[in-house]
């Protein structure tokens, strides 16, 4: 596992789960969490791909037509995203099959402090019930890794998208009133 | 030309190239011009053929990946553009069935009715191999053309709406794992650790 003493345990975390998944292509949206992901995956992780998007469903169109080419994709948003997301996830990564890691960097969880960003947190893990997505969150920085590889195994495994949360607590352990 | 004709002119030219279409006519005429392993039809998720098409052509460098989407479609996903423009994938074709209007539910007016140019937009959002055809050969001349050159390619092709052709299979998963058969990446290989 390469390691980066500078990126938080958290992140290299979600970088070698998804990495030991068997995931070679991140498709993202980025929130200021996130980034940690991001560079360390730049950084020291020279066969993983990374794609932006202009919009969280798009990332999941781009994630399908990844996995119909024999590549399993994640999927990295903030929960704002989800609701940008969800056509795309209900009527056709669902009906058809395709598995997709997706990891949602929460907002709208303990340590919030815009009030913006509320609703959607909260409904997060209604949605993802109401659609049947296996949901699981990474509950400390040191179980991040194993979560994030086991959600992304039983969905490359099972042919549904399978969704870890990044909690607030974890990804901004010391929140005061600056992160956006 | 109508959207049929212009679907039959466009497999014509193609060998067994994967095609992704559009939900709605698109992938009705596109099965109705012809049926094929490497189709994949969409039955939901308006707006990301373009999207698929482009992880398709990200994870297969050796395929030349084409998309028939419809103006109503690529409006709801116009990000798309930007994205394709930005990592300009080369065996990207994105052909557009322009008919400008919302065809499938019942022909109410989109954006180009109004002078709105898709093509244009590629361009400015970095596809320079993007070009609007008006008829048959145009089209033909186009596809032959963006089937081996450098893309990504923008085809947007003005055709009259006419009732579909016909439907595709049902069957989600039989159209996804038939494609990837066809396309030499059978699902069992992806599934296995």
């Amino acid at each position: 596992m390469p390691s980066d003493l500078t990126s938080p345990l958290w992140a290299t975390g979600v970088c070698a789960g998804l990495y030991a998944a068997g995931s070679r292509h991140v498709v993202y949206v980025p929130d200021n969490p996130l980034a940690h992901v991001l560079r360390l995956l730049r950084d020291a992780y020279d066969d993983v791909r990374t794609t932006i998007a202009t919009r969280e469903e798009e990332a999941f169109g781009i994630a399908a037509g990844l996995y119909l080419g024999g590549v399993r994709p994640t999927v990295l948003l903030q929960s704002s995203g989800l609701g940008n997301s969800l056509n795309a996830i209900a009527s056709l990564l669902v009906p058809y099959q395709i598995p997709a890691l997706i990891l949602i960097s929460m907002r709208g969880d303990a340590g919030e402090w815009n009030a913006a960003q509320v609703p959607m947190g909260r409904a997060v893990g209604a949605i993802c019930d109401a659609l049947g997505l296996p949901r699981a969150t990474a509950e400390t920085a040191e179980a991040t890794a194993d979560i994030v590889s086991l959600v992304g195994r039983t969905a490359f495994g099972t042919r549904l998208p399978g969704v870890c949360l990044l909690p607030r607590r974890v990804t901004v352990p010391n929140a005061t009133a600056s992160v956006a | 030309m109508n959207r049929l004709q212009a679907t039959r002119h466009l497999i014509g030219a193609l060998a067994d190239e994967p095609i992704v279409a559009s939900l709605g006519h698109p992938a009705y005429d596109l099965f109705g011009a012809g049926d094929r392993p490497s189709n994949f039809y969409t039955w939901g998720s308006m707006g990301m053929a373009s999207s698929i098409g482009l992880g398709l052509a990200l994870a297969r460098p050796d395929l030349r990946v084409f998309v028939v989407d419809g103006d109503g479609s690529l409006l709801m996903n116009l990000g798309s553009l930007a994205t394709i423009g930005w990592q300009k994938p080369e065996n990207l074709v994105l052909v557009v069935w322009d008919n400008e209007e919302y065809g499938t539910t019942g022909g109410q007016q989109t954006a180009t009715a109004a002078g709105a140019d898709l093509a244009g937009a590629a361009a400015a959002l970095g596809i320079s191999a993007s070009v609007t055809v008006n008829t048959e050969d145009e089209l033909t001349f186009a596809v032959t053309r963006a089937r081996t050159g450098r893309g990504p390619w923008v085809i947007v092709a003005k055709v009259r709406e006419t009732p579909p052709a016909g439907k595709p299979p049902l069957d989600c998963v039989f159209i996804k794992q038939r494609f990837m058969r066809a396309i030499g990446a059978p699902e069992d290989a992806t599934r296995s650790q």
